[in-house]
């Protein structure tokens, strides 16, 4: 017993941090050490026993396959409009929410259930808006006598309608990040800028935008790889559909391993997700840097 | 000057109720539609009043879905518990200093909130099947923690580094151990903000879809995959899927309403010091 605290004693942070160290090994580590291997074979959930590394075959397939440059670009349009409308907007509701108008505290309050609001609730609920025949949207539509489209059913309507859904939290979520940065400029220079006759527009984009920089170029990264992880909000949504339309790649690994039973060329897309996400990533911060 | 002024804080007041009523549509659809008779929630056009009706709760409480609350109970208070014990420690260690493997932890934390969950998935479904972890609690504590798990020790790193390393050193040269001086001074300083992870872990648990819609089963089914089953691809019970909802959603608005000055401070902190 004395040795044994004595050796926690002694290395405390170690001790404190193993268990988690093991977790994040068993849950995360191995897990992608797996998905890398499982990329070079042919691992099929049905026969799984007759697996066999067949090299590059399936990143091979994956070029030549019909599917891939839809699929890419829906990723592309998927992440680029969840990342960029919530983001700009958010910062126009958040300079919205920076004002001490009366009553502020409980608008903030109630913009930040959204935020918590479970995303498969989200995705059926928006679902059930949509709703051709028995959905509200349409029916507000109608009364005003405007067109009322079969949202969840075309092609170029599908992916609007995952991302009108997805704006509904995540303009929230992006106005309150900015919000606590915007709370944090200083109030001594704006007032500077006023008394020296500067506009609300020129003090905005010339004091308060290039303050709050470094929190905006965090909150896009983050809102960034949100969005590469998007799943209920378009299984549930639009089933990725019709056809291909809103098939991101997230869903398709999720429906060649698991609806397909085809693990290694699910693995291979998971690949090419991971390589995406840090390419881009990678790409942002050189920017960042050199500018900077 | 003071004309203008009046007239923006009207325009921005307006917008911001505009944005308000966008906010609060689907709330009032499932609160609405939970209440209604099952001819009225499916009626084409939509009826949005319509007599009180209770048929649907009637519904979902004779049905599995009882059971599937009572599975993310049992998943969340779980997950809550054993993401904090294992995460707080390894928060404050991170917070700290040196300890062999504090590169591979760092690193890993920052890849893991990087990559989606699918890419772990997969082959946890695998291990999990192997090691008959598949539709268990145990299986879906363990993978919720892939994602939580960072969050948590990111999240508590920063609370800790808040915390004077004076104050921890003085109650050491009194005497105490270095797991005396965690426990009895350095963790009720930042207990503010681990009980505000805390509630950011549990409403995560509380809401996961996608790893027990792989990982879980009859029996270990949470409610967010226990409303689905009201979903078919053809026919919808729209009154028993809104009641369903709305259980889903009315402990998350209380919580928030509750906790929400330490949300938001939980929330803008992952972004300001991230």
């Amino acid at each position: 017993m004395r040795l044994i605290s004595g050796f926690i004693e002694r290395h405390f942070l170690q001790v404190a941090s193993w268990p988690a160290l093991l977790i994040m090994l068993g849950v995360t580590a191995i897990p992608f050490g797996i998905t890398i291997g499982l990329a070079f074979t042919n691992y099929d959930l049905v026969r799984s026993d007759q697996w066999r590394f067949v090299g590059l075959d399936n990143f091979l397939e994956l070029a030549a396959d019909r599917q891939t440059p839809i699929i890419i670009i829906n990723t592309i349009y998927l992440v680029v409009a969840t990342t960029v409308i919530p983001t700009v907007l958010g910062l126009g509701l958040a300079v919205l929410m920076e004002r001490s108008i009366r009553g502020i505290g409980i608008i903030r309050t109630l913009y930040l259930v959204p935020i918590m609001t479970a995303p498969i609730v989200v995705a059926l609920t928006w679902r059930a808006m949509f709703n051709n025949d028995a959905g509200w949207i349409n029916y507000f539509l109608s009364i005003v006598g405007l067109p009322t489209p079969v949202w969840l059913g075309d092609p170029i309507l599908a992916m609007p309608v995952v991302i009108i859904a997805d704006s509904w939290t995540s303009i929230p979520f992006q106005s309150i990040l900015l919000l606590a940065a915007l709370l944090a400029v200083p109030s001594e220079l704006k007032e500077a800028a006023a008394v020296d006759g500067a506009s609300r527009s020129r003090i905005f984009w010339h004091i308060t935008l290039p303050w709050i920089r470094p929190v905006l170029f965090v909150v896009v990264v983050l809102r960034f790889m949100d969005a590469f992880r998007k799943f209920e909000g378009i299984q549930q949504l639009t089933r990725g559909g019709p056809g291909l339309a809103s098939t991101p790649i997230n869903l398709q690994i999720y429906t060649t391993g698991l609806n397909y039973d085809r693990i290694g060329y699910a693995a291979a897309w998971g690949i090419v997700m991971v390589a995406m996400i840090a390419g881009s990533l990678a790409l942002v911060y050189l920017v960042r840097r050199r500018q900077s | 000057m003071n004309h203008h002024r009046r007239r923006l804080s009207i325009i921005s007041g307006l917008l911001l109720m505009v944005g308000l009523i966008f906010v609060i549509v689907p709330y009032l659809w499932i609160l609405l539609t939970a209440f209604k008779r099952p001819v009225d929630a499916a009626a084409v056009p939509p009826k949005i009043f319509s007599p009180i009706s209770f048929r649907a709760w009637e519904e979902l409480l004779s049905g599995p879905f009882p059971a599937s609350l009572v599975n993310s109970v049992i998943i969340t208070v779980g997950t809550t518990v054993a993401t904090l014990i294992i995460g707080v420690p390894a928060g404050y260690a991170f917070a700290r200093g040196r300890f062999v493997g504090r590169w591979f932890l760092g690193g890993w934390l920052l890849f893991s909130r990087m990559m989606p969950p699918v890419i772990f998935i997969i082959p946890l479904f695998l291990f999990f099947h192997q090691l008959r972890l598949i539709n268990t609690y145990l299986g879906l504590i363990l993978a919720y923690m892939s994602g939580l798990l960072p969050f948590t020790v990111w999240m508590c790193a920063g609370y800790f580094e808040d915390v004077p390393q004076e104050i921890e050193e003085a109650a050491r040269v009194d005497g105490a151990s270095r797991m005396r001086a965690f426990v009895t001074v350095v963790l009720p300083m930042a207990l503010p903000g681990v009980l505000t992870v805390g509630v950011l872990i549990a409403i995560a648990s509380w809401s996961e879809y996608f790893i027990p819609f792989l990982l879980a089963g009859t029996g270990t089914n949470p409610a967010t995959v226990g409303l689905v089953n009201y979903v078919g691809s053809n026919t919808i019970d729209w009154g028993a899927m809104a009641a369903a909802s709305l259980t889903l959603v009315l402990p998350v608005v209380v919580l928030t309403l509750f906790a929400q000055r330490g949300m938001l401070r939980g929330l803008s902190a992952g972004a300001v010091k991230g």
